[in-house]
């Protein structure tokens, strides 16, 4: 019942939101697509009557994860909607608007992820209720205990594989080295910080490699590897802060006001077009099924519907391979295709938790990204933050 | 190096009336009885440099000089009289500028200390600043009718200018005393408002006087580097202060070695440093600035490092100068970006604009394995320290609270200023690197380590 008049308060509150935006704004094709989807999801959810059996659940169920799917490419599209409306309307407000619309769509879903794994832990055979499930079983998708060093390791794993593949045998990708407190753990959602993390040590290796390519001694000293990216992690009572180092040759000066934002000012049609080009970005649900079936014939991920992205998360299964995320499309996506998208986006999830992303650039030299995560479930969890978050 | 010259006679501040205005006074009263009494003190015949002013209006030249606005300095302005070493013209020409700033600036300090609550004005020290400032303008006034035009008075003015200089060489430590001892009477958020804005016009009037005496004694009528009570390097790279061909990573050695010892001398250790990126990167900029920033971020750097026990790791020091002929970004969208709000200071309009905004610049990362800072120390890092000194009463006499022996010692070294040991470092240093248009930033990893990034805009190409 609570997740039922969650869902049902935030979404009036952001097709509100939606309605006050310009005009101009609003009747953009993507955004409008967008603003149909809220108020269908809207509507469906309003003629939900109280919950009060076990099969009313499961038609609960059935409606949230027929929501959750159709809502797959409302990032991207939001994203081409704000990048269309470059000039039509004030830049930070643009800003403002997606930041709360992203922040309120994460805890939608996290409240209605968590109700589905909660019906299906329910559901399953092992269960019983007051049985009481050890660590390394979780409850519902939520917190998953995070050990640093084996995330960054897989989706430094990953990405490499991703460029490597999209540049070929010839260029050299530079090593990822990690150090620092290797047993930090925390709670946090795998797939939130595997985007983060993911994009991260994307942008460094990507800068990486293609100064490499650029350097000025590159036909007479053709084996010189790339400078390595220094991933540090450090653990402290409070929180734990997670430094990728790159020396890829800094943000160019031209691009840092856009840096947080999703809007891109004169580099706006540009990204336009690669967001075109990416596939399943302007998905529809035809080939959303289509793929969905693909992947889980192939073999890879395992276990039920619901289930099947925890468990590729958990036995360490590739990212980007886990349709059923949203943020899965976004991961894999070919280098060549800069959306700008990645650093607000990780934003807002750092934030979401009660964390913080921040960038340093030594312009011509390399960056430094510090990704602070606050140990939440502690003692000291930050109610407030966590509150204000949780409002919108 | 300070050598003096015939001094011009002039009117000495005021010994300070010994009334107490800091923690033992319980009351206002008890102050105001003091007061009293200070009054039937034998008086001298200058008012204006008395504790308790009480100003003539009309005879105050004040509120007019400070209704002018201040001259947006350029380092253009600067430079524009030429490469030493000047010929007479020039130099002349540089005179009479430099004169045509410096009483405006000085009103306009007045002014800010007057607006002061009384209380604080008259605390001793906060009160002697006050009279030098007053003693400087009326030392300049008499300036104001005459152009300066042939080379008698140029020396003469000269003179006056590295009294100015030397007068007010202490003012921060005694300034800090002061409001330190004032701290019941106005509020951290005060200070800190009316230091951040004061030390950067300090900066900019500085920076003007001493450009005009390098020049001097480095010009063709006047050559003599050595004589100048101001650094001014016979070298063919420098304007006056400026260095057009400064090399960061030979400031960065030099200080290292210096801060090096005064650890090995305090606690046995000598911190090793390592300096990498592109260490021979050169660019335009004033080397004492530079000295005093980077004095103060390796001592940060070092001392973290040693009471961390980490002193065999290197602190790492990177270099990555910013490549040239870039075009600046074009301000199209509503975007602006805007360092983080807690590494900016109050910056205001008394900076000087580069001579070129494409002026490369460069960026130093300075990176320990120190332990990092506690989330309770990082929102006051960039205060004045005396919002960290505790309640308990008197101001002892060397270290203010600021328990760093290294400071102390670093201070007694330092011949220049007594700067050092305030905890005053970072946020002074703040205001040296954002007046040419940088800035510093400092990421903290708790548990481990510090990183400091300091960008500095190159002070412009010169032709």
């Amino acid at each position: 019942m609570y997740g039922l008049s969650c869902q049902q308060g935030k979404l009036a509150h952001r097709i509100r939101d939606m309605q006050q935006l310009p005009y101009v704004v609003v009747t953009n094709p993507h955004i409008n697509e967008v603003y149909d989807l809220y108020y269908n999801a809207f509507d469906t959810f309003r003629k939900v009557k109280d919950i009060k059996t076990l099969d009313d659940n499961d038609r609960f169920c059935k409606t949230i994860r027929s929501t959750l799917k159709a809502h797959l490419t409302v990032i991207p599209k939001l994203a081409m909607g704000i990048l269309q409306s470059n000039g039509l309307m004030d830049a930070a407000e643009l800003d403002k608007f997606m930041n709360t619309i992203l922040r309120s769509r994460i805890s939608r879903r996290v409240i209605a992820e968590q109700h589905l794994a909660l019906t299906d832990t329910f559901h399953a055979h092992w269960f019983s209720p007051g049985a009481k499930l050890s660590e390394s079983e979780f409850i519902g998708e939520v917190f998953l205990k995070c050990v640093g060093k084996d995330v960054v390791s897989r989706c430094a794993n990953a990405v490499r594989e991703i460029l490597q593949r999209a540049y070929g045998p010839d260029v050299t990708l530079p090593e990822i080295r990690i150090d620092g407190h290797l047993d930090a753990n925390f709670p946090y959602i795998l797939s939130h910080l595997e985007y983060i993390i993911g994009e991260l040590l994307r942008n460094s290796v990507q800068a990486v490699a293609e100064k490499h390519q650029r350097r000025a001694d590159k036909a007479t000293h053709p084996d010189k590897p790339p400078p390595p990216i220094e991933v540090t992690i450090c653990e402290s009572q409070q929180h734990v802060i997670i430094r990728i180092s790159d020396q890829g040759g800094g943000i160019p000066r031209e691009n840092l006001p856009y840096l947080w934002s999703f809007s891109k000012g004169p580099a706006s049609d540009k990204i336009l077009a690669n967001f075109g080009k990416v596939p399943k970005m302007a998905a529809t649900m035809q080939e959303l099924q289509v793929e969905d079936h693909e992947h889980r014939s192939s073999g890879s991920g395992s276990g039920s519907h619901g289930q099947s992205s925890h468990a590729s998360a958990r036995e360490g299964g590739e990212i980007g391979q886990d349709v059923n995320s949203s943020l899965a499309s976004l991961s894999s996506r070919p280098p060549n295709l800069r959306l700008g998208m990645g650093l607000p986006l990780s934003r807002v999830y750092a934030e979401y938790w009660a964390g913080s992303l921040a960038l340093h650039s030594l312009e011509g030299y390399g960056v430094d990204a510090f990704l602070q995560i606050s140990k939440l479930g502690n003692k000291n969890e930050q109610l407030t933050t966590r509150a204000s978050m949780d409002a919108v | 190096m300070r050598r003096t010259i015939a001094r011009p006679l002039r009117f000495m501040p005021r010994a300070v009336q010994r009334f107490n205005c800091g923690p033992r006074a319980s009351s206002t009263l008890h102050h105001l009885k003091d007061a009293s009494v200070a009054h039937h003190r034998p008086q001298t015949h200058h008012h204006r440099d008395r504790d308790h002013e009480r100003r003539r209006p009309e005879s105050d030249v004040v509120p007019h000089l400070a209704r002018q606005p201040l001259h947006p300095l350029s380092l253009a302005d600067l430079v524009k009289h030429g490469r030493p070493p000047l010929g007479a013209e020039a130099l002349l020409a540089s005179a009479r500028f430099t004169l045509s700033l410096l009483p405006i600036r000085l009103a306009h300090r007045i002014q800010a200390l007057r607006n002061l609550p009384y209380i604080v004005v008259s605390n001793p020290n906060i009160s002697k600043i006050y009279n030098n400032y007053q003693a400087s303008l009326s030392t300049l006034l008499p300036w104001q009718g005459r152009t300066i035009s042939n080379l008698e008075d140029e020396i003469r003015f000269t003179e006056v200018l590295a009294e100015l200089v030397q007068t007010h060489t202490d003012t921060i430590p005694i300034l800090a005393r002061g409001f330190l001892e004032c701290r019941k009477y106005i509020s951290p958020a005060e200070v800190t408002r009316f230091l951040d804005e004061h030390l950067r016009a300090r900066i900019g009037t500085r920076l003007v006087a001493e450009q005009h005496i390098a020049l001097h004694f480095s010009s063709t009528p006047h050559f003599d580097p050595a004589a100048s009570p101001t650094p001014c390097p016979e070298h063919p790279s420098y304007i006056g202060v400026i260095d057009t061909a400064l090399r960061p990573a030979s400031t960065v050695d030099s200080c290292g070695g210096f801060v090096a010892d005064i650890c090995e001398l305090n606690y046995g250790v000598r911190p090793q440093w390592i300096v990498d990126g592109e260490p021979d990167t050169t660019f335009a900029f004033v080397p004492m600035h530079l000295e005093y920033i980077i004095t103060e971020l390796l001592k940060n750097a070092f001392r973290a490092t040693v009471e961390n026990g980490m002193s065999r790791e290197p602190v790492v020091i990177t270099i990555a100068p910013e490549p040239p002929e870039v075009k600046p970004p074009q301000q199209q969208g509503q975007v602006h970006l805007k360092p983080p709000k807690e590494s900016r200071g109050a910056f205001d309009r008394d900076a000087i604009a580069p001579l070129d905004d494409n002026a490369p610049g460069v960026t130093i990362r300075i990176r320990d394995r120190g332990g990092g800072i506690g989330s309770d120390v990082l929102p006051h890092i960039w205060s004045y320290s005396f919002t960290t000194f505790s309640e308990s009463d008197d101001v002892p006499g060397g270290s203010w609270g600021s328990d760093d022996a290294l400071s102390v010692i670093s201070a007694a070294n330092n011949g220049s200023s007594s700067i050092a040991g305030l905890g005053y470092g970072l946020p002074l240093s703040r205001a040296y690197a954002e007046y040419f248009g940088g800035g510093i930033a400092v990421q903290s990893l708790h548990g481990w380590g510090t990183d400091v990034y300091l960008r500095l805009k190159g002070v412009g190409k010169i032709e």
